[in-house]
């Protein structure tokens, strides 16, 4: 009977092997790209719309790695498939889901405003601060900080430790 | 500015993102998000919890300098130095805001000064407080003093109660002095909020925290605010 033909039977697996590819794929893309759309800056967030970029985004780098794996699995099953075309195009939604892998890794707010990995403080007769320049300041015991905030402004967080005590100076 | 120890662990902070113009971090340790204005963990394994305000001021650096001679400030990072604004101000206020509230008489950029006591929220605006230092205000039934310092920059909140009774301040400044006196006890008070000469010598009035910022982003996070009028 034709349906026992060989190619009428490979037609249903490879169609069901693309959905689960599109699906990985685009679960994969979405993991990093839902978050980093809704927290991006000079935009209103909603409230609801901050909770789910913070729920993907909280997911994202073991659900990138397990639909990375998944899409990946896929195509190599797709590739003896499909011809020249489908395989450039499984190249290249597999770069873009290995790009949502690894910018569900990274913190790229820390690229546009860079942490200070190890704090360092002088003096202030060795500070070259103009007496009008606006300070944060802070006091624990015997032990008083400034922390300039055309710095802070920039770094916007940093972790210290004042008089003993672990504080976190935010601006 | 926020004490990081969270149920004895000490937190290490870093950016993680922004919320209406006002910046979101999450701890190294847990991954909790966390809100900067509000020290609020909003979402992630220690969600509902607070992280506690530190008492801390923002003042010029001269007058920090003349206050804390043997403070240490914070050293800038040579590679980044080109990224330090020092036009911050005005170049942060030209900023676009994503959120505003209108028909209040304020402007979403108009700086306020803001507090919290009892519940009870409260906005002064910066122009008023320039103009009319030192302001006398009563909230939650609290009696408080604004006032900005000799270097017409920096501020600071106090009770003003002396021994638990109220008082009035009055500033009296020339070229060379600026002190502030109190009607109680017509005694002389420095900036720090302590008695320098006078019947109440060597007292110091308790610190209120308050916090400078802009008026769309304390307005968002004090919904029920008042804003003071004079």
């Amino acid at each position: 009977m034709p349906q026992n033909q060989p190619e009428e039977t490979g037609r249903p697996a490879s169609g069901w092997l693309w959905t689960a590819f599109s699906v990985c794929a685009i679960g994969a893309i979405a993991l990093f790209f839902i978050p980093a759309f809704i927290i991006r800056p000079f935009t209103h967030q909603t409230a609801r719309g901050l909770l789910l970029a913070m729920a993907v985004r909280q997911r994202a780098p073991l659900g990138t790695l397990i639909s990375g794996i998944a899409c990946l699995a896929l195509s190599l099953a797709l590739w003896g498939t499909v011809g020249r075309w489908r395989k450039a195009l499984l190249v290249l939604t597999l770069a873009v889901v290995a790009f949502s892998a690894v910018m569900s890794r990274l913190n790229y707010f820390e690229w546009m405003f860079h942490p200070i990995a190890g704090p360092q403080f002088i003096a202030q007769a060795e500070s070259k601060l103009d007496s009008n320049e606006m300070i944060m300041s802070v006091r624990f015991g015997g032990d008083a900080r400034a922390y300039p905030i055309s710095q802070m402004a920039y770094h916007h967080v940093l972790n210290d430790v004042v008089g003993g005590v672990p504080i976190v100076a935010t601006y | 500015m926020w004490t990081r120890t969270v149920n004895g662990t000490a937190l290490h902070f870093y950016l993680a993102g922004i919320n209406n113009q006002n910046f979101l971090m999450r701890d190294q340790e847990t991954g909790t998000w966390w809100q900067q204005i509000t020290g609020k963990a909003i979402y992630g394994p220690m969600r509902g919890a607070a992280l506690k305000l530190v008492p801390s001021d923002e003042l010029s650096f001269g007058e920090w300098r003349a206050e804390f001679p043997s403070g240490q400030v914070l050293a800038p990072v040579a590679k980044y130095t080109k990224e330090y604004d020092p036009n911050w101000e005005p170049d942060v206020a030209k900023l676009p805001v994503v959120i505003s509230f209108p028909g209040t008489e304020l402007k979403s950029r108009d700086v306020v000064i803001g507090l919290t006591i009892g519940g009870s929220a409260r906005a002064y605006p910066w122009e008023t407080l320039a103009k009319q230092s030192p302001i006398l205000d009563r909230v939650n039934g609290t009696p408080l003093l604004f006032v900005l310092g000799p270097d017409g920059k920096s501020f600071r909140v106090f009770v003003s109660l002396i021994d638990g009774h109220d008082a009035e301040f009055f500033l009296q400044t020339d070229a060379h002095s600026w002190i502030l006196l109190d009607s109680l006890t017509n005694s002389q008070w420095n900036f720090q909020g302590c008695a320098t000469s006078g019947l109440a010598k060597g007292r110091c009035l308790d610190r209120i925290p308050a916090l400078k910022d802009y008026w769309f982003d304390w307005r968002n996070y004090h919904p029920e605010t008042t804003i003071y009028k004079r």
